[in-house]
C-alpha cells in the first residue's frame, strides 16, 4: 500500500487555500512589515542602518510577536478542528494510518511557517531596499564584511530561524491533539506560550525554552549588519539542540496520544 | 464459525470504558452479498462496534476481519473494501460537495472525476454540487455521507443509522437504493438501526444487540415476526358486537382504537382463524393485519421481559 502522506498534504493545501485564516496571517505580517518600515523610516536613516540591518530588524520583530501568534493559531487548529467537526472520522475511515495523518498535519504546519517566513522576508527586503542599500558593510575605516559574506550569513540566519519555528509548530499541534475544540486549543497554546515567556526568567528556565531562540539567528545577523564582531557558536548549538529536542519530544508525545485515542463522536 | 464468504467477521469483540462494558464478547458474521441489520436500542453498543470496524475505537479484546483481512494487522488492505458512515456524517462545511468527494477520493486512491460525477448524480446532488456543504439540509448531508461511503466502489458498506433525521420518502429512497446495490452489484451492507421496520423491510438477516452482547440473530422473517396473537381489524360495514364476540372461545381481549380499528387479542389462535370467524358471523372485513411489534415489545419478547 502506498504512503498516504502526499495525498493528505495535497488535501491540506487544498483546504488551507479555501479558508481565510492563512491569508489573514500573511496579511497581518505584511502590515506589520509596513508599520516597521514607516517607524524606522522616520527614526533611522541610511547612515545608521543598511538594508541588511533593516530586514533583520523587521524579521526579528515579526516573528517574536504577531508572526508567532499567527503561527500558533494556525498550528493549534490543525487537528482540533478536524476532531471538533468530526471530519477526522471520515479521513481515518479511509486507508490512512494515524501516523500518516499526524505527519501530514505537521508538514502542513511547517509549510505554513516557511511560507510566512518567506513572505515576511520578501516584504521586508523589498521595503528595505526602498530606503536603504544592500551591499558591503563598511565604516569610515573601510570594508568590514563583504557583500558576499553578509549574504551568506543572512541566508544562514534565515534558515536557522526556521528551527525554533518548527518547535512552535510542534507545540501548537501537540496542544491541538490534546484539546479537542479548536478555540480552546488556540487559547491554551497562546496562553501557555505567554505564561512561560513571562515567567521563564523568574524561575530560571530561560535557556530551556524554545521561544527564547525564535529571534536568536536574527540577533547574531544584526551584529554582522552593524559591522561588529559576531559569533554563531556556541549559542547556535544550544538553539539547534534545544529546538530539535522540543520538536522530537512534542512530535512523539502528540503522535502517541493521537494513535492511542478512541475517535468516537 | 468463520466461513469463506464472510464480508465482516467479529470474533469475541470487547470494549470497555472503565467499568462500563460497551461491547461484551460480541461475535457475528455478515455474509458477502447480503444486507444485514444491526438492531438495538440507544446505548446498546451498535455505534461502538461500528467504530471498531474502522479502527476508530480500539477494542479491549477480540478480532475483526473484513473479507478475511484483519483490521488491526492489515488495516489498509482491509479498509479499502469498506465504505463507512458512522453516526452523523461530517464534512468540510466550507467546501462544496464535489470538493469534499474529491478530497476523500484522493485518499481512496482509485476514484476518478467520472466516479465523483456519477456519485453526485446517484445521490441526487448534481445540481447543488458546487454549493458549500454548510448550506445543505440535514437530508442532503446524509445523502452526501452515503455518497462518500460509496466512493472507490467498496464491497462492504458499514452504515450507522444512515436515515437518521430523514423524511420517510428520503428514507425509502436510500434503503431501496442500497437494496438494489446488494441485488445487482453484490454489495454487502451492514446497517445499524433502532427502527424495527427499517430492518424488517430491507434486510435479509438481523443481529440484535443489547447491553453490548448479541441477544439474537437470524433471518429477519424469523426474528422479527409480527405478533402472532394480536390482530388489527377494520370493518367495511356495521362494526361487530364486541360483547358477543368476546364470548367466543379463542378471543381474549378486544380494544377499539382510534379510527374504528379493532385490536383483537387471540388465545392460541391465528389471524386466518379470526378472518374465518368474522366471515361466518357475516361481518364485512375491509382489512385484517397482524400487529407489528414495537422495538420495546420486541426486546421484551426476546429478553423475557428483562430490560
Amino acid at each position: 500500500m502506498s504512503n498516504m502522506i502526499i495525498p493528505l498534504l495535497r488535501n491540506e493545501v487544498a483546504k488551507a487555500t479555501r479558508t481565510k485564516l492563512p491569508y489573514f496571517g500573511f496579511l497581518v505580517i505584511s502590515i506589520l512589515c509596513v508599520l516597521i518600515f514607516i517607524v524606522t523610516g522616520s527614526t533611522l536613516d541610511g547612515e545608521t542602518l543598511n538594508a541588511w540591518g533593516y530586514t533583520c530588524l523587521s524579521m526579528q520583530l515579526v516573528f517574536t510577536d504577531i508572526g508567532l501568534i499567527c503561527l500558533a493559531v494556525f498550528s493549534s487548529m490543525l487537528i482540533a478542528e478536524e476532531t471538533a467537526f468530526g471530519t477526522v472520522r471520515a479521513v481515518l475511515s479511509s486507508p490512512v494510518l494515524r501516523w500518516e495523518f499526524y505527519t501530514a498535519k505537521v508538514l502542513t504546519g511547517l509549510l505554513y511557517a516557511a511560507a510566512m517566513s518567506i513572505i515576511s522576508l520578501i516584504v521586508s527586503a523589498c521595503l528595505g531596499s526602498w530606503n536603504f542599500e544592500f551591499g558591503d558593510v563598511a565604516d569610515s575605516m573601510g570594508l568590514i564584511y563583504s557583500n558576499k559574506e553578509v549574504f551568506v550569513n543572512f541566508l544562514l540566519a534565515f534558515f536557522l530561524s526556521w528551527i525554533p519555528l518548527a518547535s512552535l509548530v510542534m507545540y501548537g499541534i501537540f496542544i491541538s491533539t490534546i484539546v479537542r475544540r479548536s478555540g480552546q486549543a488556540v487559547a491554551v497554546t497562546i496562553g501557555t506560550i505567554y505564561l512561560i515567556d513571562f515567567t521563564k526568567h523568574i524561575v530560571g528556565i530561560d535557556s530551556y525554552i524554545f521561544t527564547r531562540y525564535i529571534g536568536f539567528s536574527w540577533q547574531v545577523f544584526n551584529q554582522v549588519a552593524q559591522g561588529v564582531d559576531y559569533h554563531w557558536r556556541p549559542q547556535v548549538w544550544n538553539m539547534i539542540a534545544m529546538s530539535l529536542v522540543y520538536c522530537f519530544v512534542l512530535f512523539a508525545a502528540g503522535l502517541t496520544i493521537f494513535s492511542r485515542r478512541d475517535i468516537n463522536g | 464459525m468463520s466461513t469463506s464468504n464472510a464480508a465482516l467477521r467479529l470474533d469475541d469483540l470487547c470494549k470497555s470504558y472503565g467499568r462500563i462494558r460497551a461491547v461484551d464478547h460480541l461475535s457475528l458474521e455478515v455474509r458477502a452479498g447480503e444486507m444485514a441489520g444491526f438492531l438495538g436500542p440507544n446505548g446498546a453498543g451498535k455505534s461502538t462496534t461500528l467504530y471498531m470496524t474502522s479502527r476508530l475505537v480500539h477494542p479491549t479484546g477480540g478480532e475483526i476481519e473484513i473479507f478475511g483481512r484483519n483490521v488491526w494487522s492489515d488495516f489498509k488492505s482491509a479498509i479499502r473494501y469498506v465504505g463507512t458512515m458512522v453516526e452523523t456524517p461530517s464534512f468540510y462545511e466550507y467546501l462544496s460537495a464535489r470538493k469534499n468527494l474529491e478530497l476523500m477520493g484522493r485518499l481512496r486512491g482509485n476514484v476518478t472525476e467520472r466516479d465523483i460525477r456519477d456519485n453526485l448524480e446517484r445521490i441526487g446532488l448534481s445540481e447543488r454540487q458546487d454549493d458549500k456543504v454548510s448550506t445543505y439540509s440535514h437530508g442532503m448531508k446524509q445523502r452526501l455521507g452515503l455518497g462518500m461511503a460509496l466512493l472507490g466502489r467498496p464491497r462492504l458498506l458499514v452504515l450507522d443509522e444512515p436515515t437518521n433525521g430523514m423524511d420517510p420518502e428520503g428514507t425509502r429512497e436510500i434503503l431501496s437504493f442500497l437494496q438494489e446495490k446488494v441485488r445487482d452489484d453484490g454489495l454487502t451492507v451492514f446497517i445499524s438501526s433502532h427502527l424495527l421496520y427499517e430492518v424488517e423491510e430491507y434486510c435479509d438477516r438481523v443481529f440484535v444487540i443489547n447491553h453490548g452482547h448479541l441477544i439474537s440473530s437470524g433471518k429477519v422473517k424469523e426474528i422479527l415476526a409480527p405478533h402472532e396473537n394480536v390482530v388489527l381489524v377494520s370493518f367495511g360495514g356495521k362494526p361487530p358486537d364486541t360483547e358477543a364476540l368476546i364470548k367466543e372461545e379463542g378471543i381474549e381481549h378486544i380494544e377499539i382504537l382510534p379510527g374504528e380499528v379493532f385490536e383483537i387479542t387471540l388465545a392460541n389462535r391465528d389471524a386466518a382463524w379470526l378472518n374465518g370467524l368474522l366471515l361466518k358471523w357475516g361481518y364485512k372485513v375491509s382489512s385484517l393485519i397482524s400487529k407489528r411489534k414495537t422495538l420495546k415489545e420486541f426486546f421484551l419478547s426476546i429478553t423475557g421481559g428483562k430490560e
